[in-house]
């Protein structure tokens, strides 16, 4: 286990990496960016000729946006956290539909380390756990340190039993 | 197997035949369309060129079925099988012989002509199709099974039993079988009787528009009386019914259920017949099924949702189509799933889960009534369906409960159609909570049993329990999952 390490005082789980909530707030406003551009062309395109005030849409659309990327984030980041305990990890995610899964190690078909373009400057990778179920077949945990989540990926792999029954 | 086990096989000639039938169809439509197009016409003039053309069509179905089971080739190796198809598009898969989850026998009714079925190896990945023989001798077919699950050993020491004397788990008698057929209510007919209407207006047979004009909907409307009316009705069920019965002889006829070496061997099929193996040590979940009379009159459906199994039937294998609780109960047995505890054992949903099912609807509900008694008595219509569906939501909360003992979670849900499904702890793969806003609020949680094999739509879980409950209960499923397999796991190193 690392030293920094942030635990989550009240469930004792173990938080993702701050910078992950700059990560977030990278993909949310890049979205956000991308809906107010559409949003202004259609304003000064196909909507031009309706009673709609000139740049009410792309400018609602804008401090909407604005406000996601200043507010969501951190909240979305609370809403994840995990556990890993000797034959299983624990994971919790999402703040509108909270969901909490547990993944015994031997039911663990195989494991991904996957790092995304807006992950890769800040370190990141997500952990990816995938099982012969069908529910939750694949089982992400995002927001891990590179090396941290390559490391977890060794040790869950050492634990892995390939018995399907 | 003899020593020719390894060299590359061809399928059995009469694959031509079959083939040639099975693209005829399609190449005549295409035929006829084309000339219909063509001439702008339809069938009126020119019955000579169409002739010439179904002719061509029929030369050409045969030359596709030629190329198709020339460059068709299998090769047996002593530990995976190799198919090679394909012409331009040359395809060469190797499935080895310990990724096969199943291999299912059908003889369709041309196949059991030449004596010739087809062998359908099923590897539990996500392509369908995934290594189809169609079609070997039936005799090959059995050899080719047997050899790919005893290996290469020689199979002339220890034959496997013949399916006469294994066991007998369940069958079904003929008068069972049309019984059961009566409830099998069946419209299906009259989507095969639209779709082949619509089949004829697409290559211009028919017209729709010229049909059914205006002047004959009228020159209708004088005919339609209530007599009529409740005439066609009347027809249109026992139409159904028929329909019903047909299609259940067609498919569960000579059911029969044995105990294999390797698990549950299921035969049935009247034109078609079909031999499948569910394997006992690839089965998940088992799924006790009744609808609204056959509950009221004892009888049940048991299937097994397996891994790997027919992506046909959604990865669920029937076992006993048919049955009494007491004929079930051994088939559960035999495959290592307890029995189902009593009605009594299981335990329903919190009183305040109800606010969640039932809250949406009122709330249309209501505001349609009042519209109802103040504008327009049509919006009562919608209200009254709308309280139809709370009602139903009500009945579906009464249903949904679930039951545990130390072996196994139990589940029961539905509403006409009830399930109650059996999840042995070390069946488990992953244990889920989930909460939404408005669960949040109502301190409700659902709780999800993920299990191999099965769609989203038929997992295991228990909807709006106790929050607190929900998460106590995630735990246990966990400790008794872990407990299970370190069972299975010291039974199988003594073993």
């Amino acid at each position: 286990m690392q030293p920094d390490e942030i635990k989550d005082e009240s469930s004792g789980l173990t938080l993702l990496h701050p910078s992950q909530i700059r990560v977030l707030r990278i993909r949310i406003g890049l979205v956000a960016a991308a809906l107010t551009l559409a949003a202004f062309a259609l304003d000064i395109g196909p909507l031009r000729e309706t009673i709609l005030p000139q740049f009410a849409l792309p400018g609602a659309f804008l401090l909407l946006g604005l406000l996601a990327t200043l507010l969501y984030p951190p909240r979305r980041y609370r809403g994840w956290g995990y556990r890993e305990g000797e034959d299983e990890i624990e994971i919790r995610r999402g703040r509108w539909l909270r969901v909490r899964t547990i993944v015994p190690f031997g039911r663990v078909q195989h494991i991904d380390v996957a790092q995304g373009p807006i992950q890769r400057p800040f370190g990141l990778a997500t952990l990816i756990l995938h099982t012969a179920g069908t529910h939750g077949a694949s089982v992400p945990l995002p927001g891990l340190l590179h090396g941290e989540a390559e490391v977890m990926r060794d040790r869950i792999r050492a634990k892995i039993r390939q018995d399907l029954v | 197997m003899s020593e020719a086990a390894f060299e590359p096989r061809r399928l059995h000639p009469a694959t031509l035949l079959a083939r040639w039938l099975k693209i005829l169809p399609q190449m005549l439509f295409a035929g006829i369309g084309l000339a219909a197009a063509g001439r702008g016409q339809g069938l009126g003039e020119g019955g000579g060129r169409l002739l010439i053309l179904a002719l061509v069509m029929l030369v050409l179905g045969g030359v596709f079925a030629f190329i198709y089971w020339w460059r068709f080739r299998y090769t047996l190796g002593p530990a995976e099988i190799v198919i090679e198809k394909g012409l331009f598009q040359r395809q060469r898969r190797v499935i080895p012989f310990d990724r096969v989850q199943d291999i299912a026998i059908e003889q369709r009714l041309l196949a059991r002509l030449f004596g010739t079925a087809k062998v359908r190896i099923e590897t539990g990945g996500a392509a369908k199709d995934e290594g189809n023989l169609d079609m070997i001798a039936l005799a090959d077919a059995h050899a080719l099974r047997d050899f790919i699950r005893h290996g290469a050993r020689p199979a002339t020491a220890e034959a496997p039993a013949a399916p006469a004397q294994e066991p007998v788990l369940f069958a079904m008698d003929l008068p069972r079988l049309l019984y059961s057929g009566l409830f099998g209510f069946s419209l299906i007919f009259l989507a095969a009787i639209s779709a082949a209407v619509q089949q004829l207006d697409q290559i211009g047979i028919v017209e729709w528009e010229d049909w059914f004009t205006t002047e004959r909907a009228d020159q209708a409307a004088h005919l339609v009386t209530l007599r009529l009316a409740l005439g066609l009705a009347a027809l249109v069920i026992m139409l159904g019914v028929i329909a019903g019965v047909a299609r259940t002889v067609a498919r569960d006829f000579g059911f029969r259920l044995t105990r294999s070496e390797a698990g549950l061997r299921r035969k049935r099929g009247l034109f078609t017949l079909s031999e499948v193996v569910i394997p006992i040590r690839r089965t998940q979940v088992a799924l006790i099924e009744s609808g609204l009379v056959t509950r009221a009159l004892g009888w049940h459906r048991l299937s097994f949702q397996t891994l790997g199994a027919d992506k046909k039937e959604g990865g669920v294998q029937v076992a006993a189509p048919f049955a009494r609780m007491d004929e079930i109960l051994p088939i559960l047995a035999e495959a290592g799933f307890p029995a189902p505890p009593p009605r009594a054992a299981f335990r329903s949903r919190p009183r305040r889960a109800l606010v969640r099912r039932i809250a949406p609807h009122l709330m249309l509900g209501l505001p349609l009534t009042a519209a109802a008694f103040l504008f327009d008595w049509r919006a009562g219509i919608g209200a009254a369906a709308l309280a139809m569906l709370a009602l139903a939501a009500v009945l579906r909360w009464r249903i949904h409960g679930h039951a545990e003992d130390a072996r196994a979670l139990y589940v029961t849900g539905g509403l006409l159609r009830r399930r109650l499904r059996v999840l042995p702890y070390e069946k488990i793969q992953t244990i889920s909570v989930s909460r939404g806003p408005v669960q949040r609020r109502l301190r409700l949680a659902t709780l999800i049993a993920d299990t191999a094999g099965a769609s989203a739509m038929q997992s295991v879980q228990i909807i709006d329990l106790d929050a607190t409950q929900a998460d106590a209960e995630a735990d246990r499923l966990y400790a008794a999952f872990i407990e299970a397999r370190g069972r299975i796991r010291v039974r199988a190193s003594h073993g």
